[in-house]
C-alpha cells in the first residue's frame, strides 16, 4: 500500500530514532507526510511501527532509539470493508 | 460555443466517478473509479478555471487527501491538505479550555468551495473538527480560518452523528467579502469581512434536542444552498426541519417545512435549487429516526417560495425502496429546462432532465454515495 508514496519497499536510514526515521521517510518522500502520522505526530489509526519485530507504534515508542543495526517495518492493518 | 456535455461528479464511498451526458441528459455512460476504495466526501468544479475539479478524499489509512484535476476527472493529482498546525500536545478532551481549544488533528475533509470569481485562486474547505480552511493560491498551500475556527461561541457547539464537521461553505457571488458556512452543531454563521469576524445567523431554527428552543447557536444544519437567481434567499434543510430566509441570513428563518401541502416529515440532509426555477428548492424529505424515505420509494419535493406550496416531484412508485440521501447528495445544474440528480446511499444516481418532470436512473451501480455536483 506505501508504494503508491514510496517507490521502494526496502530503504536504509541513519536515523537514530523511530520518530526520527519517519521525519528521514517524509523528507525523502514528500507524499509521505502527514500519511503515516497525523499532526501531533501520533501514528494513524491503521499504522503499525515494529524493531526487529517489535510493535512500537504507541506514542511514546515512538522515541524508540535506533543506535546500530536494526530492522524497522512499517505495516498497515488489514481492515476496512 | 456552448458546452454540450453534461458531467456530473460522484463522491462515493468507494471513489470517485463522473458521468457524462449530452445535453438531452436522457442517455449516460459511466467512466471508471479513480481514488479507488477510498471514502470521498464531495468532489466538486471549480467553474472559474473548466476542467478543474477538486476531490475530498479520506481514507482510514492515509488520513485527509485533496486531489485536483485539470481535465475533467480523467487524471488526478495530490494538492496541498489542509491540515492542522503540528502540536505535539494532546491534553485529554475533558481537560479542554474553550478559551484556548486544543490543535485537533484534521479527521476528515467535507466541502470544497471555489472562491468568487474576482479571486480566482482563492478556494475554501470545511473539515471536521468544525474547521475551515482558505487557500489564495490554488490550493499550494492552506491556512485555517480563526476567526471561525475559534469563534466565540465554540463551546456551545457539539458534534453531530456524522461527527464535528463545518460541511457548507458559501461565497456570496455578488460580494467576495460576504460568505456563510454551515457546521454541525453549531449553526450557520455569517461574515461580511473575509472570514476575519462571524455572527451566528440562527434565529428561530428549532433545536429541539438542546434545552432552550431556539439557542443562538448549536443547531445541528445539515446543507444550505443559495437561490442562484437570487442569492439573498438561501433555502435551509436543518436537522429542526426546512426553512428559507429572505435577507442574506439575517431576522428570523421561515420554517416552510411546516406549511399545509408539504411532506409530512421536514427532516431529511440535502437541499438544491436551479438558476432556471427562481424561487423554487428542492428537497429530500426522510423520515426522522431511520434516516430513509417513506412511503416506499423514492421522493423529491419542490417548494415554490413565490406562492408558498409544496408540490411532490416523483411518485414513490417510481423508484420503489427505502432510500438515504446524504446532504451533498442532491443537485441541479445551470441549464434550462433544470436538471435535477440524486445520489442515494444504496448507489443509485437518479436524474430528471426536465426540472422534475420524468426522471431516469443512470444505468451504473454505485457505491454508496455521499455527494453529487455538476461541472
Amino acid at each position: 500500500m506505501l508504494r503508491e508514496f514510496v517507490p521502494k519497499t526496502r530503504l536504509r536510514s541513519d536515523a537514530l530514532t523511530v520518530e526520527a526515521l519517519l521525519d528521514d521517510l517524509e523528507s525523502r518522500y514528500p507524499r509521505l507526510r502527514s500519511k503515516l502520522r497525523d499532526e501531533t505526530g501520533a501514528l494513524r489509526r491503521y499504522v503499525h511501527v515494529f524493531v526487529d519485530g517489535e510493535n512500537v507504534s504507541s506514542s511514546t515508542a515512538l522515541a524508540t532509539p535506533l543506535s546500530g543495526a536494526h530492522t524497522v517495518d512499517i505495516l498497515h492493518s488489514i481492515a476496512g470493508g | 460555443m456552448a458546452e454540450t456535455k453534461v458531467r456530473v461528479l460522484v463522491g462515493t464511498r468507494k471513489g470517485t466517478y463522473i458521468a457524462q451526458s449530452d445535453a438531452g441528459r436522457k442517455r449516460w455512460t459511466v467512466g471508471p473509479v479513480s481514488n479507488a476504495g477510498r471514502d470521498i466526501f464531495h468532489v466538486a468544479p471549480d467553474r472559474r478555471h473548466p476542467g478543474t475539479l477538486y476531490a475530498a478524499v479520506n481514507s482510514g489509512f492515509w488520513g485527509p487527501i485533496l486531489y485536483r484535476s485539470k481535465d475533467y476527472g480523467r487524471r488526478w493529482e495530490e494538492v496541498a491538505t489542509p491540515l492542522s498546525p503540528k502540536s505535539k500536545d494532546r491534553p485529554s478532551p475533558f481537560d479542554e479550555d474553550p478559551a484556548h481549544p486544543t490543535v485537533r488533528p484534521v479527521t476528515n475533509l467535507w466541502h470544497i468551495e471555489a472562491g468568487h470569481p474576482d479571486e480566482p485562486e482563492t478556494l475554501f474547505v470545511g473539515a471536521d473538527p468544525h474547521m475551515l480552511f482558505r487557500s489564495d493560491d490554488g490550493a499550494r498551500s492552506w491556512a485555517p480560518v480563526p476567526g471561525i475556527n475559534e469563534h466565540p461561541t465554540k463551546a456551545k457547539w457539539n458534534p453531530g452523528f456524522g461527527g464535528p464537521c463545518l460541511h457548507t461553505v458559501m461565497v456570496d457571488p455578488r460580494d467576495a467579502r460576504r460568505m456563510y458556512v454551515g457546521i454541525s452543531a453549531a449553526g450557520t454563521f455569517r461574515t461580511d469581512d473575509a472570514g476575519v469576524h462571524w455572527r451566528p445567523t440562527n434565529a428561530k431554527v428549532e433545536a429541539g434536542f438542546l434545552p432552550e428552543k431556539y439557542p443562538e447557536v448549536g443547531q445541528c444544519v445539515h446543507h444550505v444552498v443559495f437561490d442562484p437567481s437570487d442569492p439573498s434567499v438561501t433555502y435551509r434543510q436543518d436537522h429542526g426541519g426546512i426553512y428559507v430566509n429572505r435577507h442574506n441570513m439575517e431576522g428570523n428563518w421561515d420554517r416552510v417545512g411546516k406549511v399545509r401541502g408539504g411532506p409530512k416529515s421536514d427532516f431529511g440532509f440535502a437541499v438544491a435549487a436551479a438558476r432556471s426555477r427562481p424561487g423554487r428548492a428542492y428537497f429530500v424529505p426522510l423520515e426522522g429516526e431511520a434516516r430513509t424515505t417513506w412511503s416506499g420509494g423514492l421522493q423529491v419535493w419542490e417548494w415554490n417560495d413565490a406562492n408558498r406550496s409544496w408540490r411532490t416531484l416523483m411518485s414513490p412508485k417510481k423508484f420503489p425502496g427505502d432510500f438515504g440521501v446524504q446532504r451533498e447528495g442532491l443537485a441541479c445544474d445551470e441549464r434550462d429546462p433544470a436538471g435535477i440528480y440524486v445520489g442515494t446511499t444504496t448507489g443509485q444516481l437518479i436524474v430528471s432532465p426536465d426540472a422534475g418532470k420524468s426522471w431516469l436512473q443512470v444505468p451504473y451501480a454505485f457505491p454508496s454515495i455521499h455527494s453529487v455536483a455538476v461541472a
